[in-house]
């Protein structure tokens, strides 16, 4: 009964639009009312489930990459990858992906990477005779490279809700190779796309144009750097490198570039504030739902019951994900992350899967989800940059999200993808 | 003989993951109390933080949403006076002097104050001793620890106590230490055998100083909200369960640290076991001077140094 | 009633303006902070103890009061999938109700974090010295926004006037 009530006035409150944060909120308290428990533990857990030293990194990322978006660093990773794979089939197209991964090596936001990104590449698409849904479709998916790769303040909220307890220096290393595979194969599916259209290439710039525009592109570049340099070297931790790079941002587009007016500067960290606030109290009131999914033991249920259906983690693991997918159909990314890591995590470490592996998987399942229909905050994105309808780019996206797919069920039956990297750094 | 249902199922919380000495002992508790209640007050341990980190569980069980609760002495320090005793460096001599005490009449008086804070002390549970590890060299006398940065737990006495000693005490949460010794951010941390050995920092700090600065017990509290519902009956077949609990604990507890042990000396980490440890105790007098000042700390620190 | 609420939109509005301050000061607090405790340990080999604890009490704060911002400005993720295929009067009755949910809510903010900032005020915050209650303090303000700003949404509601609603989509309801 008292889950009927927790899940119950969670998902009423949902569908009548109350904002997520206090569905949860108020679905733990209900529950604690019914259960004759004292409900001041709903606000002791909103309260400390804020008060974590290694949340801080997302406001951090979040504000670092607000400044940076302001500054002129997406446009200058873009005219990188373009002196790169520009003259590829299909070249516009995968100039977008390599300036995925260019930028999601600074950026933790897909929705970030969609409209910095998108913002540039989907017009200049357009102009040189791209189908719109194209450009949206690789644009939205391509997105979600920026999670995959570190900074990925996602990955750092994962850890924190499994118990805080899982590495994220480790976490920010494994999911290197598996956004590296993610870009090879919307590469791949981006060729064949091409193809059967006849997308034009862009000409080889030659290597002089190359050279300066990796100079100009280079202040961006050394953002990856420092924070890569830094954590390997010992001058600070994974957590403080995030706060090591809003003060390189503030430092490039205030001194370098000079393009952080006073009003962008106050307009830049009241964007961060909002961001982190949204983002904070879902987590906040996300420790009280998790604290009451453990009180009435429902993971360890969970285990049992699924224990009792297969032995196989093979099975267990498409099980989760499949629920995933369709969770992530629905909802936004980071209340799924807290909501579902501390159910869907025992059951994985039960079964023998390394949390930094099953974290990966994660990341890269709900990914997908911010790109479809009908909550898809990373397509709406794209969507309104291009000025396409919805429905209209979903018509031609299959072939990304079969290759996003793909990626998924290789990333999820090959953990050494996500393990090896970081075993090798230990 | 224990056929009924529970009737009264205690929710106990512990930050320790299933198996480890403490989460077997409020366990094994729960078995002694099931049966001399003919099955009615059961025992449910909710392992590994399940319900939130110490600090938080401290004030849940005091609010009464949990019942019991094994924390160490450490985050009450704060909150109840007389537990700083237990928090200052080198305040027993050794395990045989910890338990003495614990287990006599300044332990009793340290538990009884509990219940000025809506909780009842049950029983103290060993945690060891805790002493320096690095990666960068054995440490053998004061001189070699100059300058190092060790991590320390968010506290006031701990910091003190490696200031005093000559290092430099690093705040930081667990989950980083791992990483921030392996690339150099701090030079070491300070712990017990088994979290030395299972948080795997014996892999990146080799060098093992057995100072044994810190002997800060366990305790097992319980909610003094769901004390005051059980029966009289109850309650002392609860006290006394966790009377029975303790050496079972303390077995299991040397047991493990032995083992933890033998892993790590496996592993190829350097003990350092001839410290100048009255270098290390002259060290700890402005310590002292800050943090033991009102009278009744005072005296029950002169009341454990009076026990031999 | 239409000119009452106007009115009180200048105050809630200058009370919103305040907070959305605040937070962006913490938030350049926070950086200058943890800043210093990478300089402090890296450099001076001298690690700040207190930096971590009063970074973790700012965000807390500007948290509470960049979310009960977001009450007023209609930032809060939500789910409306559902509200559009409702008639607009429905829609606008669920609107109330869900305002009527974080006036709730928030109100149990206010009110228990006051009852464990009293609780905790005597136990202090190790390495800053502050009671540990400054840190319950933020739901109580936090809290107690969120009531004020979800009672204006809902009297503007009945005054006739806009509130901005917490999707892109729904931003012109209410008018
Ligand atoms: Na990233
Ligand atoms: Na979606």
């Amino acid at each position: 009964m008292e889950l009927y009530v927790l899940f119950g006035t969670f998902t009423v409150l949902l569908l009548i639009g109350t904002p997520v944060a206090f569905c949860l909120g108020t679905a733990s308290f209900a529950t604690i009312v019914y259960l004759g428990l004292p409900p001041v533990v709903v606000f002791q857990r909103l309260n400390s489930g804020v008060s974590v030293f290694a949340l801080m990194a997302i406001p951090f990322f979040i504000y670092a990459g607000v400044l940076m978006v302001r500054g002129d660093i997406a446009r200058r990773l873009v005219a990188l990858a373009g002196t790169w794979v520009g003259s590829f089939r299909g070249g516009l197209g995968q100039v977008n992906i390599v300036a995925s991964v260019l930028f999601g090596g600074v950026s933790g936001s897909a929705a970030a990477d969609a409209s910095a990104i998108g913002g540039l590449m989907i017009p200049q698409m357009r102009d040189k005779g791209y189908d719109v849904d194209y450009a949206v479709n690789v644009t939205v998916v391509s997105s979600i490279i920026a999670l995959m790769l570190p900074p990925s303040h996602n990955l750092i909220i994962y850890s924190i809700s499994g118990g805080g307890r899982i590495s994220i220096a480790d976490l920010f290393t494994a999911g290197i190779i598996p956004g590296i595979i993610l870009a090879l194969s919307l590469m791949t599916a981006a060729w064949f796309v091409a193809k059967k259209h006849n997308y034009p290439t862009e000409p080889f710039p030659g290597f002089r144009i190359m050279g300066s525009l990796f100079i100009g592109a280079v202040p961006g570049l050394i953002l990856i750097a420092i924070i890569f340099g830094g954590v390997r070297s010992g001058v600070f931790t994974a957590s403080e490198s995030s706060c090591i790079a809003v003060v390189y941002a503030f430092l490039i587009t205030a001194l370098a570039y000079r393009t952080l007016s006073w009003e962008a500067f106050t307009d830049a960290t009241f964007a961060a504030v909002r961001t982190t606030a949204m983002v904070l109290l879902v987590i906040g009131c996300a420790a009280s739902f998790g604290w009451l999914l453990a009180y009435l033991r429902v993971p360890a249920e969970l285990v049992v019951f699924l224990q009792g259906l297969s032995e196989n983690p093979f099975v267990i693991l498409l099980m989760i994900n499949i629920a995933l997918l369709v969770l992530g159909t629905f909802m936004d990314m980071s209340p799924l992350i807290v909501i579902t890591t501390p159910i869907f995590l025992p059951v994985a470490v039960a079964f023998g899967v390394d949390p930094v592996h099953f974290g990966i998987i994660m990341i890269l399942n709900l990914g997908i989800g911010l790109c479809t229909p009908p909550v898809g905050a990373v397509l709406f994105v794209g969507c309104a940059v291009g000025n396409v309808p919805v429905w209209q780019a979903v018509r031609s996206i299959w072939p990304f999200y079969f290759a996003a797919l793909a990626t998924l069920l290789l990333v999820t039956y090959i953990p050494a993808l996500s393990l090896w990297l970081p075993a090798l750094f230990r | 003989g224990a056929a009924a249902a529970c009737e009264i199922t205690l929710r106990s919380s512990d930050t320790h993951p299933e198996g480890y000495p403490t989460v077997a002992a409020v366990e094994h508790l729960g078995e002694l109390v099931k049966e001399r209640t003919d099955g009615r007050v059961c025992v449910e341990v909710y392992h590994s933080a399940q319900l939130g980190e110490e600090k938080d569980t401290i004030e849940q069980t005091q609010f009464g949403v949990i019942d019991m609760n094994r924390v160490s002495m450490g985050p009450f320090n704060n909150i109840i006076e007389e537990t700083k005793v237990f928090s200052l460096p080198y305040i027993f001599r050794s395990t045989e002097h910890m338990h003495q005490v614990l287990d006599g009449e300044i332990g009793q008086d340290v538990l009884a104050a509990f219940e000025d804070h809506d909780l009842i002390g049950l029983a103290y549970y060993d945690a060891g001793a805790r002493s320096f590890y690095n990666s960068q060299k054995p440490v053998k006398t004061l001189e070699d620890l100059k300058g190092m940065k060790f991590r320390v737990m968010q506290s006031d006495v701990f910091v003190d106590m490696v200031s005093a000693l000559g290092g430099n005490a690093t705040p930081m949460p667990y989950g980083e230490v791992y990483s921030s010794i392996q690339t150099g951010v701090i030079d070491g941390a300070e712990n017990n055998w088994p979290s030395y050995e299972s948080s795997g920092h014996f892999e990146v700090a080799k060098y093992y100083t057995l100072d044994q600065h810190l002997m800060v017990p366990e305790v097992l509290v319980m909610s003094k909200k769901s004390w005051e519902k059980l029966s009289a009956e109850d309650q002392e077949a609860l006290r006394e369960a966790a009377r029975e609990s303790v050496p079972f604990m303390r077995k299991m507890w040397a047991e493990r640290e032995e083992a933890s042990r033998e892993q790590v000396l496996k592993a190829g980490a350097e003990i350092v076991e001839e410290v100048d440890k009255t270098a290390f105790i002259d060290a700890m007098k402005p310590v002292y001077e800050k943090h033991v000042t009102s009278d009744n700390l005072k005296q029950i620190v002169e009341r454990i140094q009076a026990v031999k | 009633m239409r000119s009452t609420m106007l009115r009180a939109a200048h105050f809630t509005g200058a009370l919103a303006t305040f907070s959305l301050w605040a937070s962006g000061i913490g938030l350049v607090l926070m950086t200058v902070f943890i800043t210093w405790q990478v300089f402090g340990r890296f450099v001076l080999n001298d690690t700040p103890t207190w930096t971590e604890s009063v970074s973790v009490i700012i965000m807390g704060w500007f948290i509470f009061l960049g979310a009960a911002v977001g009450i007023r400005e209609g930032y809060h993720l939500s789910f409306d999938v559902m509200l559009h295929i409702l008639p607009r009067r429905v829609r606008k009755i669920l609107h109330t109700v869900s305002d009527t949910v974080v006036i709730a809510f928030g109100g149990g903010m206010a009110g228990f974090g006051l009852q464990l900032a009293q609780q905790t005020w005597s136990s202090t915050i190790p390495n800053v010295g502050w009671p540990v209650g400054v840190t319950y303090l933020a739901l109580v303000f936090g809290g107690f926004l969120m009531v004020l700003f979800s009672i204006e949404r809902v009297l503007r509601r009945f005054a006739g006037l806009s509130t901005v609603r917490f999707a892109d989509i729904d931003n012109t309801d209410g008018d």
